[in-house]
């Protein structure tokens, strides 16, 4: 993926879009006892799309983010998801993504390092109260929701980023019309007479 | 050229390593006024419109998803609700004289003469965000101090007999404040079971968010589920409670060997903290020693 100013503008505004949409309506629905979260999800997607770096980097940045908006204490959601999206970019660059399920297969994956990563750094820095086993329930239904969100994600985060990939299948062209293949034509006759009359220059 | 870009991807990895570790050692390190505290207010204040209208904008379909959960949830709540009735009918009778103790359990308690509350002046936020994981039991509501909020106010939210407990404000910008649940494994509150019942501290575990321990030193007295637990208000010269006395924070569901060396008992709060949207926050109440405002 070659990152310029655009593609980096373009990728903070969907870390952006995905955290406000975490916290003020991912965070409100619980199911099995855990929320999903969508910022692994689409680190997982830009270090797939990008490498190691790029995940890396925009992990880094979507924690600090989130860590800032809601007054949490500040590097923690960024090591976990600078992991995230290190690994996820690793596994691009060392590996062939065959299969379709792949993607999906991985995000849960590296879902449940970071959640469990997640989970021990806060039990390291933690008040000295007593963990709930749910903990452990909530990292493996993070990464359950990690492999069902990926199919839905990763397609949309291509099609933001698609000027960036290098290794993108050329778009089709449209088929042309009978009505649009005449204006064609009679445009190309045009070029061509254009050219004819320039001096030194042959059709 | 290979060589190189590895290298490059190391010293990119280990800086951010190295400044996740910074910021992190900086935060516990410096005062809450510090610089990095200063930057992340200031981020929350400048993103809190965005937050605000996205969570006033997203309300219907949160409210939506939150009608299947009640919906899922009732199904399988019918069976209990069954044995449930066949119960209350029973008490039914004990809630006649539990009607004629109770005034007197107020009398006791001074409810009726205690004015610390008309000191306060509630301030209503809404909720606009919260934390997507079980480690941090907080909201974001959209009253800040410019609304008169300071940090370690009270908050309550409808439930129990009228409004009870829901934590307290543990940071605050001009425009929003946090508000740490009691909820969360890192607030603990002073608390007494209702109506002559032992006093203790009353934590959450870290990740169970649905269930309170109230450790309770030197109890020889029986706790009976269904007992109300309330606020201890607990204050001497030097330091005390950040809570006022008497604001309802559950209902027992579990005791310990009232004989052991700590009594554990287990309270289920009376709001359910995931479905919180409206909180009121109780602002310029009377001087708490050691309770920082």
């Amino acid at each position: 993926m070659i990152v310029t100013w655009r593609i980096a503008l373009r990728m903070a505004t969907l870390v952006l879009v995905a955290v406000i949409l975490q916290v003020s309506f991912l965070s409100y629905v619980s199911v099995l006892g855990a929320v999903p979260d969508l910022l692994p999800v689409l680190i997982v997607c830009f270090g797939l799309l990008g490498g190691a770096v790029v995940g890396a980097t925009s992990g880094f940045a979507a924690g600090l983010l989130l860590d800032a908006l809601l007054l949490q204490v500040l590097g923690v959601s960024s090591l976990a998801l600078l992991a995230v999206g290190y690994l996820s970019g690793r596994y691009r660059e060392g590996f062939e993504i065959g299969g379709r399920m792949t993607p999906a297969l991985l995000a849960g994956a590296v879902t449940l390092v970071g959640s469990a990563g997640y989970a021990v750094l806060q039990a390291t820095l933690g008040s000295g109260a007593e963990v709930s086993w749910l903990v452990v329930r909530e990292v493996v239904v993070k990464a359950l929701f990690a492999f069902a969100l990926t199919p839905v994600v990763l397609p949309l985060v291509r099609r933001v980023l698609r000027p960036a990939l290098v290794d993108e299948e050329p778009v089709q062209r449209r088929a042309l019309l009978p009505g649009r293949r005449r204006r064609r034509g009679a445009q190309l006759a045009r070029r061509r007479l254009r050219r004819a009359a320039t001096p030194g220059r042959s059709v | 050229m290979y060589r190189r870009q590895v290298r490059r991807r190391r010293a990119i990895l280990v800086a951010l390593i190295v400044g996740s570790l910074v910021l992190l050692s900086i935060h516990f390190s410096e005062p809450e006024s510090g610089p990095l505290h200063t930057i992340q207010r200031g981020v929350a204040t400048v993103l809190s419109p965005v937050e605000s209208a996205a969570s006033a904008a997203l309300k219907p379909v949160r409210d939506l998803v939150g009608w299947f959960d009640e919906t899922l949830e009732a199904r399988g709540e019918n069976e209990r609700l069954r044995e449930e009735v066949a119960e209350l009918r029973r008490e039914l009778a004990d809630a006649e004289q539990a009607l004629g103790e109770n005034e007197q359990f107020r009398q006791l308690l001074k409810l009726d003469e205690r004015d610390e509350l008309a000191e306060f002046k509630p301030v209503t936020g809404r909720v606009i965000s919260r934390s997507p994981t079980v480690w941090y039991s907080t909201v974001m509501i959209n009253v800040g101090s410019g609304d008169g909020v300071k940090r370690n106010d009270p908050v309550i939210a409808p439930g129990g007999r009228s409004s009870a407990l829901v934590g307290r404000v543990s940071d605050v910008t001009p425009t929003t404040a946090q508000v740490q649940l009691i909820t969360d494994h890192r607030n603990a509150v002073s608390a007494k079971v209702l109506p002559d019942g032992p006093d203790g501290v009353i934590e959450a575990e870290a990740g169970d968010p649905r269930e309170l321990v109230l450790d309770v030193l030197e109890a020889n007295d029986e706790v009976k589920a269904g007992a109300i637990v309330v606020t201890s208000g607990w204050s001497d010269d030097e330091i005390s409670s950040a809570y006022p006395y008497g604001l309802e924070i559950g209902r027992v569901v579990g005791a310990g060997d009232p004989d052991a060396e700590v009594q554990r008992i287990t309270v289920e709060p009376f709001v359910e903290m995931s479905r919180l949207q409206y909180v009121q926050v109780l602002t310029g109440g009377p001087e708490r020693p050691g309770v920082p405002g």
